[in-house]
């Protein structure tokens, strides 16, 4: 499981609000991919997804406030059906 | 999606992707350890993580807390600390560990200092310079009230490019820069070009701030005036509720015409877009005007 954590964003920036997901709960996201969008008072910010995987969970609505550290959702990246599904698209290519 | 988010999100052009690599945390790691400050934390900028991730920082020294209360800053205002002279060490042994091959180097304004802080640039510029004699050393610094002294003794420490911000139009400094004056930045500018014709001049301006165009264009031919080499232009983005508001997002077209318009003016490189900021990518820009001068030679 990978944990989408609100990365450090300025001296003293301590809460950023969560102004869009990019994605749902159980949608396929590819690594680097933007997950969310946050914004602080001064800038927005768009998130990447450190690896492939699952979304499973998102855990605050847009428009909430999380702060700096919090975990704000969980990519699932050792799940069979995505290795799998990897698999197939390697295989439909060598067509 | 609640309607409040949407009505909040910035215009596309303004969303910063988050580049967080093993390159920026080292980075980061670097900084820490050293105990040393950047203009890239303490301002909020947004182009932190980017630059981070190539290995690039600004340095700021004379510590982290400013003598002036500029409105469109965030970087700490109060009673500054006593100068940390080990700054200048930390910031070679970082060049180092970042094997950086141009540095950056700007400050708090510290008006409370007799010599505005100048001999601490001098000596970390030229600490910088004995150490690492092949990396390209740029100063971003404060008016120092226009002193001269002051100015000559950051000058002749050897910096490759010297970098003073202008920020805004003339109408609307009191606003602004309400303890900077616009003609004093402007001598500023030409005392060095006029006396150290070697090192190329810079200077910046943030838009967004409620100027007109054809202010813009005063400024541009001002700072040609004064033999200013280097512009960047950058949107004004407000760092908190506390600081003056943004009145105008700026379209990158714009920002392209802008750049357009003061090539045309005659300034060696010219920078502008979005997330322009005075040191952002300020490396390939001594690239371009190196090659440019060749080519015109």
């Amino acid at each position: 499981m990978v944990e989408i954590v609100v990365p450090d964003l300025g001296e003293d920036v301590e809460k950023a609000k969560i102004s869009f997901w990019h994605y749902e709960e159980g949608d396929k996201i590819e690594k680097n991919s933007d997950i969310v969008e946050l914004t602080t008072d001064k800038a927005t910010f768009n998130v990447p997804a450190p690896e492939t995987g699952i979304i499973t969970e998102l855990y605050f609505e847009e428009g909430d406030e999380v702060e700096v550290g919090e975990v704000i959702a969980l990519i699932d990246d050792e799940n069979e059906e995505l290795e799998l599904s990897e698999d197939e698209e390697e295989e439909d290519t060598n067509f | 999606m609640s309607l409040n988010a949407v009505s909040t999100r910035l215009p596309h052009w303004l969303i910063k992707k988050i580049y967080r690599n093993e390159a920026s945390l080292e980075t980061k790691e670097i900084l820490k350890s050293l105990k040393l400050n950047t203009v890239c934390e303490s301002a909020r900028c947004p182009n932190m993580w980017e630059c981070f991730s190539k290995r690039r920082a600004t340095f700021m020294i004379l510590g982290d807390i400013c003598s002036r209360d500029c409105s469109f800053c965030s970087v700490k205002k109060g009673v500054p600390r006593d100068v940390d002279e080990s700054e200048s060490a930390g910031i070679a042994e970082a060049v180092g560990r970042m094997n950086l091959k141009h540095v950056v180097i700007t400050s708090v304004t510290r008006d409370d200092l007799e010599d505005g802080g100048s001999s601490h640039f001098a000596r970390t510029v030229s600490m910088l310079k004995k150490r690492y004699p092949e990396v390209l050393v740029e100063v971003l610094t404060p008016d120092f009230q226009g002193k001269v002294d002051c100015i000559k003794r950051v000058a002749e420490s050897g910096p490759d490019i010297f970098n003073h911000n202008i920020e805004t139009v003339k109408r609307l400094y009191e606003y602004v820069r309400p303890r900077a004056d616009y003609y004093r930045s402007l001598d500023f500018l030409g005392f060095i070009k006029t006396n150290y014709s070697g090192i190329y001049t810079k200077s910046g301006l943030m838009v967004g701030l409620g100027e007109t165009g054809r202010e813009l264009e005063s400024v541009f031919d001002d700072l040609r005036s004064a033999g200013c080499d280097i512009l960047t232009v950058g949107q004004y983005l407000s760092p908190s509720k506390n600081n003056i508001p943004v009145a105008e997002y700026v379209h990158p077209d714009v920002f392209k015409d802008l750049e357009n318009i003061a090539f045309a003016k005659g300034f060696l490189y010219v920078m502008s877009g979005p997330f322009v900021r005075s040191s952002y990518n300020a490396d390939q820009v001594f690239d371009k005007i190196k090659n440019k001068d060749k080519t015109e030679v």
